[in-house]
């Protein structure tokens, strides 16, 4: 594999062909991917949280403000916002047996991620997201695809 | 906060966890039969993207319990064990052979009780020392990357802010290839109440 540049908790990264960027372990969090297929550039945003609350500072912790900030960074690339295209990658429920409310924020981040690309008028193409187990993704900015790996299964295109 | 407040925040909350750290370690010493050293402990202030990188690696796969204390105090506990620490604890505790890829339920719930003892001793000693009531959700165990098991952790403390806590004691085994480390993850609000019980004047 390539060198790749790794997008950490609450960053946002933009590559063009032939760069990659990659998330590493992703659990409840969730990696939203943008894709402009002519221009072979793409971007990933790590959210932790789905929704940004009243009073923020970093838009990139959240799916609803992250998502649009990608989007937004991307058209001012040079990207046109129809041809983009979204995968989703992560949200899984990691301790299922917590008693607490935060235990599957995972999904939380998958719904409202969707929702932004929806309001935003991006197709979601692939995804791979939920269950239980976290997720590694790499992104190839030459084709938009993304090979997710996980510790103990075999590793998927999407 | 000032740069030399914060020092003393650091060096009191430093010691608060090898309290803490240390009394884990016995527990798990005498339940392994195994003699344990822990290391000095350090805490950090890191932004959320770089917990993993601190801890060595988002990718490397590791079996983790994790508590979240909701009462006054609150804070994120985790006990880490690299994978083939995870493999030398289970096949020691279950007498059989273990892999981590397919565990069976039995396998899982003693890593999940043995995390449950270190966490509960953790916390006994700290509690005692500060006498403030903690109250701990039951805690789970899971066996994934490290980014994925820090990711509920670091949800439950970043909601608030963009930068964390981090206060970590390793331990080893000293004559065998044993190791892992517990990692606090206090909430902002309630370094307050640790720092005023540890007889510290206001900040």
């Amino acid at each position: 594999m390539r060198e790749f540049k790794v997008v950490g908790i609450a960053q946002l990264a933009i590559c063009r062909a032939p760069e990659q960027l990659a998330c590493l372990g992703l659990g409840s969090c969730v990696a939203v991917i943008l894709y402009d297929p002519v221009l072979k550039i793409a971007g990933i945003v790590h959210v932790l949280l789905p929704k940004a609350p009243a009073k923020y500072e970093a838009e990139e912790k959240y799916a609803d403000t992250g998502t649009k900030k990608l989007a937004r960074e991307l058209v001012a690339r040079g990207a046109a916002k129809e041809r983009l295209v979204a995968k989703l990658v992560g949200g899984a429920q990691m301790f299922s047996n917590l008693n607490l409310a935060i235990s599957d924020i995972g999904r939380g981040n998958c719904t409202e991620a969707k929702k932004t690309l929806r309001e935003l008028g991006i197709r979601v193409v692939a995804e791979d997201v939920e269950g239980t187990r976290g997720r590694s993704a790499y992104l190839n900015a030459e084709t938009g695809k993304v090979i997710v790996e996980t510790a103990f299964s075999p590793t998927r295109t999407i | 906060m000032t740069d030399s407040s914060r020092g003393r925040v650091i060096d009191v909350i430093t010691e608060f966890a090898n309290i803490g750290a240390g009394s884990a370690a016995t527990a798990l010493s005498s339940l392994l039969d195994v003699e344990l050293m822990n290391d000095a402990t350090t805490c950090e202030i890191l932004p959320l993207a770089k917990v993993s990188d601190y801890l060595g690696g988002a990718k490397q796969v590791v079996a983790g319990t994790y508590t979240y204390l909701c009462g006054d105090l609150r804070s994120g506990v985790l006990v880490v064990l690299p994978s083939d620490s995870a493999v030398a604890l289970l096949e020691h505790l279950t007498k059989e052979k273990v892999q981590l890829s397919a565990l069976n339920n039995i396998q899982l719930s003693a890593l999940k009780e043995v995390g449950n003892i270190c966490l509960c001793w953790y916390l006994i000693a700290v509690s005692k020392m500060i006498d403030v009531d903690m109250i701990p959700a039951p805690p789970d165990a899971t066996v994934d990357l490290l980014g994925a098991v820090l990711d509920i952790p670091l949800a439950s403390v970043g909601a608030k802010v963009d930068t964390v806590i981090a206060v970590h004691t390793s331990f080893k085994a000293i004559d065998r290839q044993f190791e892992g480390y517990f990692l606090m993850l206090p909430e902002e609000s309630t370094l307050k109440l640790i720092m005023s019980r540890m007889g510290e004047p206001r900040q």
